[in-house]
């Protein structure tokens, strides 16, 4: 690593190192249930969260609050994922996404 | 009537012919306008290459639809550039067959930004490094990217063999002459300090020994007065001479510039292309205005 331009500069910001970032989303499927789970990037479960589900057009379906486990169980059939969902996570100080396509909600039911 | 029937089923053969063939043709995803550059270089007519970012949003924090994701998934090469590049490809399912990061192979020489320092939960204070990402501004670098998406386009037969391999020569020989006229033009100003409205040429001022400092403006739009007191100051620190614009601001920006004593460039850092210039015009461009600084 070149750490010559490390704090070089008083403005200088990484884009990579951005809040949102530090808040790690996951979301799995089978032909049930998605599974989201959050997490910060030291590897403590979020406790308190507003998690939003969107659909394909981006519109709001539904916001449920997280486990205190960090997870969230979402019955597929209670939420329109024909055009796939968004899964938005949000403490209130961090926040996050995931994509889940209808391809991943096929693909992870037929296996 | 009669004499246009000819015509017009023929029109709709060739309509109908081509709709087929576009939607045979492989499809290679980049991250980033530079890889799309390099690949379409690379792969010539044999797929099509999509940078499926809108123009006005930022490529390392743009957020995809699902249709964007469901189209990307559907690829057959996706293109990252790697080095925390492009923050959308950690929040999606992506085919790990499919996926080639870019810049594996530069790994080593990845320059470390900044460390920051804060604290979230009940985790504690604690600090985050950052990477540069945009690599593809050293020349030398954009070359192991190139090679690296040449070998994933001949390891999925995308192309021929021999044909992406001189496609790779005549790119590679493209870049190493960007490089070394950019070494000549850009010699006599070792002693120049350069001030960028953000921080995107981190790995261009390590190849060509620059001195630039960083601010955290947003492009294209004028600096709010907050942004120029940053500016005096940061002035007065490096005795810089000359403003890097990230993209070409409002009117009357240069002009503010010139106030704190600033002469003004516009260098794209080519994450999104610059309209009707390649990467090598934009990037050629550049060299020739920052030379003319140094001849003043």
């Amino acid at each position: 690593m070149i750490r010559s331009f490390a704090l070089a500069s008083l403005f200088a910001a990484a884009p990579i190192a951005a809040a949102a970032h530090q808040l790690t989303v996951f979301a799995s499927v089978d032909c049930e249930v998605v599974l989201v789970e959050a997490k910060f990037s030291n590897g403590n479960a979020v406790q308190q969260a507003d998690v939003r589900i969107l659909d394909g057009q981006n519109t709001l379906l539904t916001t449920l609050p997280i486990g205190q486990d960090g997870t969230l169980s979402i019955p597929l059939d209670s939420v329109d994922h024909s055009e796939g969902l968004v899964i938005e996570v949000d403490t209130g100080s961090h926040h996050n996404y995931w994509i889940v396509t209808p391809d991943d909600i096929a693909r992870n039911c037929q296996s | 009537m009669h004499a246009l029937k000819p015509f017009l089923a023929v029109c709709f053969a060739l309509v109908a012919s081509s709709a087929v063939i576009a939607q045979d043709r492989p499809r290679v995803v980049a991250v980033n306008y530079a890889l799309q550059y390099f690949a379409e270089r690379l792969v010539g007519d044999d797929a099509d290459v999509v940078f499926p970012v809108p123009a006005d949003q930022d490529p390392s924090f743009w957020r995809p639809s699902i249709a964007d994701i469901s189209m990307i998934q559907s690829s057959d090469l996706i293109l990252l550039n790697g080095a925390g590049f492009a923050t959308w490809v950690d929040r999606v399912s992506l085919p790990r067959s499919k996926l080639v990061n870019t810049s594996a192979a530069i790994e080593d020489q990845f320059i470390v930004t900044q460390s920051i320092t804060h604290s979230h939960g009940d985790g504690g204070e604690h600090s985050h490094e950052g990477l540069a990402s945009y690599v593809w501004l050293d020349p030398a670098l954009a070359i192991a990217q190139a090679e690296e998406i040449a070998a994933a386009i001949t390891a999925r037969n995308l192309a021929s063999t021999d044909e992406v391999e001189t496609r790779l020569e005549m790119l590679r020989t493209d870049l190493e002459d960007l490089d070394a006229d950019a070494r000549s033009a850009l010699a006599d100003l070792q002693n120049v300090t350069f001030i960028a409205t953000h921080p995107r040429y981190e790995y261009f001022a390590n190849r060509y020994g620059l001195s630039v400092r960083s601010l955290e403006w947003e492009a294209g739009i004028m600096p709010t007065e907050a942004d120029l007191t940053q500016l005096r100051a940061l002035a007065e620190e490096t005795q810089a001479q000359v403003l890097i614009w990230e993209a070409m601001p409002p009117a009357g920006a240069f002009e503010v510039a010139a106030a704190v004593g600033l002469q003004s460039i516009v260098f794209s850092p080519l994450a999104h292309g610059a309209e009707g210039q390649t990467f090598l015009d934009t990037y050629a461009d550049v060299i020739s205005a920052m030379a003319e600084i140094g001849t003043q």
